[in-house]
């Protein structure tokens, strides 16, 4: 039999089986933490870092990622507290200009509460949120991809560089992929990259403010629960 | 040697070993660590191994080889017994004439005697030597006087005692009371309370539980617990085996680099001996109680020290952190509970039992209990491994100890931490060292590394440095330590190129928050404390830099300038014969002049000057006189 667990996020009371993750919990329930690595189904690595909230205990809070933070009972979060919205910003910003050529990632700048990009842009293709690996090993068990390297020579490779056997061309790491769609004006060339900051969730909302759900379509591609 | 089934064994074994110690007439110590073996030690010891023979002392003189005894810069060091005459800077070609003159016979040579750089006296003994008298060598005493690979030395100066008493006497409550009860705490950086760790440990549920030993020590300029499981390997399994009764696990690991291969060597072999001889493996001593230990050696990878990282390589998996929402006393090594210390706990543990909680709570502060040893490097003088009382203030180490600044430049500041701790100006050297003082001042005691810099070291170049290595170290699986250190470093890069401009300075603060509070693990948390502890005490560099495009220190290539100085300058021609890229003109005799379009900057040019002619300018202004 579940188990339930009570726990507070952003004021509301919120009921979730022992076992899930305070992102689950949030997103089940309607409450919006914006993510990139986390997809159902899959194991969470807390590698994006956009899911984060504020886990308050003992008086103090901490920041930590809500994908990877199991519910308990009397748990207190605040998924949306000004502190927890600038870092998310930032972290954002740090995504965004890595790896501007996505709609994904433009978007989820936008509803992070980007305003500007303040670093120079970088056109890389791979934010290495581990979508496409763990897609491969997890659903399919086909270990046909999996990551290289550390640190800025980490990248998502074949084992030893040559696809194995294993690796049946299915696509499935191409459709979880957040760099596969490309921005709404098409794919930026190298030095014309920019922060377009006008993905259908502007449109929708004359007032934006981050946090809230703007229903946009990309929800669908990225599990957003009102999007259903 | 027969294996120990009782502990009454033990002490008669004990008793054996020092009545045999104790006939030893002459002794010949030589330190056979790591950095000694650097400064050749090894043929050293080749040599006084002939020698011996040749003169037919052999049988009489005992030849000791210890690991690591922490005087380093005079490496390789030789300490003759009974009359604890100390000489420094062997060279194989000396021994002959040590073993005939001071071993042989009872002259000694002056010219091998260390020099005092203060007073410029002599100094015959180990007894008087500056470096040594002013530290509290509770440790590192130990390394002096053991050969790593025989644990007869190890228990014939007392060891196995603690585990021999803890088997007997402690219940494993009472053991987590006493080392609860000493104060101490983590010496691999984050200072957690050994007693409390361990506490929670055994409270976990799981039946199966391990002991890990961290020594993945990888800051730069840090090597003590390298020192330590070289010199020492049995007071670590000691310390392990005493932890794995208190918390009841019978596994341990040893999580060693494979860039320390001494360290291997002697952790394997301490491990197979203290197996044969009983102190290891099923029904330790005849108590009933079973605990094992193996090395698993690691790969090399920074990030391996972090806890979580290494449990995941000992278990064969890539060596990336995982998220610590549940620490790994409850969910650690194959998600069993799991007690992870540094080599340093470990190894303070059997004297915290054998002295008792007071004694090792009687030395320190009132938060940090106890000794810790400290890797001194840089530009100091005497470069090496330091044991000192938590609390003591970073003047007496620095200067007291290790002698002050090399070439008589002004001391600056101290780096203390490793990548992951801060640097303290001068004006704090009076801070004590300790771990709530040092995190106040926004640095950390963290492993121990201890990194002196002169007036001739940037700031800006050195937060730029310990960024690379973290970029360089990170196992880039989170975004904001994988991209967040690398626009700190495209901004600091920016700055001490002369691109900065004034408006990155609040960005950096900005990103420095981000990437401290929303990283994965420990590395990306503190990857920005070089910045932060340079931008506090030293931002007046960072704005010459942005601001008058100016290096005060003559560091940064893009913003000096090679000059010579047409009134020193002789024209003996040797700068530009020395510069590779012939960017130096002038005829003979005459002033000679550097193109500056030619220069790459270099400095070959100003070290071969006699005449102190070639002087670095920063933005028309000289930096320091050469």
């Amino acid at each position: 039999m579940l188990q339930y667990v009570t726990l507070t996020i952003d004021g509301a009371k919120v009921r979730a089986p022992k076992g899930t993750s305070v992102l689950d919990a949030a997103v089940h329930d309607g409450i919006c933490i914006p993510h990139l690595c986390h997809t159902p189904d899959l194991s969470d690595i807390g590698a994006c870092r956009l899911c984060i909230v504020e886990h308050v205990r003992n008086g103090t809070s901490k920041i930590t990622a809500s994908c990877t933070l199991l519910v308990q009972e009397g748990m207190m979060i605040r998924a949306n507290s000004d502190r927890a919205r600038k870092l998310r910003r930032n972290v954002a910003e740090l995504l965004l200009t890595e790896a501007p050529n996505s709609r994904a990632i433009q978007d989820i700048a936008l509803r992070c509460g980007v305003k500007e990009a303040r670093y120079p842009f970088r056109n890389n293709d791979c934010v290495l949120c581990g979508r496409c690996v763990r897609t491969c090993t997890e659903l399919y068990r086909g270990n046909a991809i999996g990551f290289v390297g550390r640190g800025k020579n980490r990248h998502v490779e074949y084992p030893f560089g040559t696809r194995p056997d294993t690796c049946v061309l299915c696509r499935a790491c191409i459709t979880v992929c957040p760099m596969s769609i490309p921005p709404c004006d098409g794919p930026m060339k190298r030095g014309e990259e920019r922060f377009c900051g006008k993905c259908e969730s502007q449109l929708q909302i004359p007032q934006y403010e981050s946090g809230d759900c703007v229903r946009c379509d990309l929800g669908r591609g990225f599990s957003c629960a009102r999007h259903r | 040697m027969p294996r120990l089934k009782a502990i009454t064994e033990l002490f008669d074994l004990r008793a054996q070993l020092q009545a045999a110690r104790a006939a030893e007439k002459t002794v010949i110590t030589v330190c056979g660590g790591t950095g000694c073996q650097a400064s050749k030690s090894l043929a050293v010891i080749d040599e006084i191994r002939a020698e011996l023979k040749r003169q037919q002392l052999d049988a009489s003189v005992k030849l000791r080889i210890t690991g690591c005894q922490g005087f380093c810069e005079n490496g390789p060091i030789m300490v003759i017994d009974p009359r604890n005459l100390f000489y420094c800077r062997i060279v194989p070609e000396d021994v002959k004439e040590i073993i005939s003159q001071s071993v042989a016979g009872t002259e000694v040579i002056e010219r091998l005697l260390y020099t005092d750089p203060a007073t410029g006296k002599k100094i015959r003994t180990e007894a008087e030597i500056p470096f040594y008298r002013a530290q509290d060598r509770v440790l590192l005493s130990q390394n002096r006087q053991i050969d790593p690979c025989a644990i007869e030395d190890y228990v014939a100066i007392g060891g196995y005692t603690a585990l021999a008493k803890v088997l007997t006497e402690f219940a494993p409550e009472a053991v987590i009371a006493e080392i609860g009860a000493s104060g101490l705490r983590g010496r691999g950086g984050g200072g957690f309370p050994t007693g409390k760790k361990w506490a929670s440990c055994r409270a976990a549920a799981g039946d199966e539980k391990y002991v890990v030993c961290n020594a993945d020590e990888g800051d730069p300029g840090a090597y003590m617990d390298r020192s330590v499981l070289e010199g020492n390997p049995h007071a670590v399994l000691e310390g392990m085996a005493i932890g794995a009764w208190a918390i009841g696990a019978e596994q341990g690991y040893v999580y060693v680099r494979k860039e320390y291969p001494l360290a291997v060597a002697h952790s394997r072999q301490a491990i197979t001996q203290a197996r044969e001889i009983g102190l290891l493996g099923a029904n330790i001593l005849g108590s009933g109680f079973n605990f094992d230990v193996q090395v698993a050696r690691g790969g090399g990878a920074f990030i391996c020290g972090e806890s979580t990282a290494l449990m995941a390589s000992v278990e064969g998996k890539v060596g990336e952190p995982r998220a610590k929402d549940v620490h790994t006393v409850e969910d650690g090594l194959w998600h069993r509970p799991t007690t992870l210390n540094n080599v340093e706990t470990w190894a303070n543990c059997p004297s915290i039992i054998n002295n008792g909680a007071h004694w090792f709570a009687s030395k320190g502060t009132e938060g940090s209990k106890g000794t810790k040893i400290f890797a001194l490097t840089g530009q100091v003088r005497n470069t090496g491994l330091v044991e000192v009382a938590m609390g003591t203030p970073l003047r007496r180490i620095i200067f007291d100890i290790g002698g002050g600044a090399i070439n008589g430049r002004a001391i600056k500041a101290v780096q203390t931490g490793g990548p992951s701790g801060g640097c303290l100006p001068a004006s704090l050297f009076d801070l004590s060292v300790d771990f709530e003082t040092l995190e106040k001042a926004g640095s950390m005691v963290g492993s121990g590394g201890m990194v002196v810099m002169d007036e001739k070291t940037c700031m800006v170049d050195v937060a730029k440095y310990f960024l690379a290595f973290l970029l360089d170290e990170s196992c880039g699986k989170c975004v904001p330590c994988r991209i967040g250190i690398d626009r700190m470093l495209e901004i600091i890069t920016d700055i001490s190129e002369g691109r900065g401009r004034p408006e990155q300075i609040p960005l950096l603060e900005e990103l420095v928050e981000t990437v401290q509070e929303t990283s994965l693990c420990a590395l990306g948390k503190t990857a920005p404390n070089p910045v932060i502890s340079t931008l506090r005490y030293f931002r007046d560099e960072y704005l010459a830099h942005i601001r008058e495009k100016r290096c005060p220190a003559g560091v940064c290539r893009e913003l000096i300038a090679y000059v010579i100085d047409g009134e020193k300058c002789t024209g003996c021609g040797v700068c530009l014969r020395a510069c590779p890229y012939e960017a130096i003109k002038g005829a003979k005799k005459e002033p000679h002049i550097i193109d500056a379009l030619a220069c790459r900057k270099c400095g070959i040019c100003s070290e071969g000057c006699k005449f102190e002619a070639i002087t670095i300018s920063s933005g028309g202004v000289p930096c320091y006189s050469m």
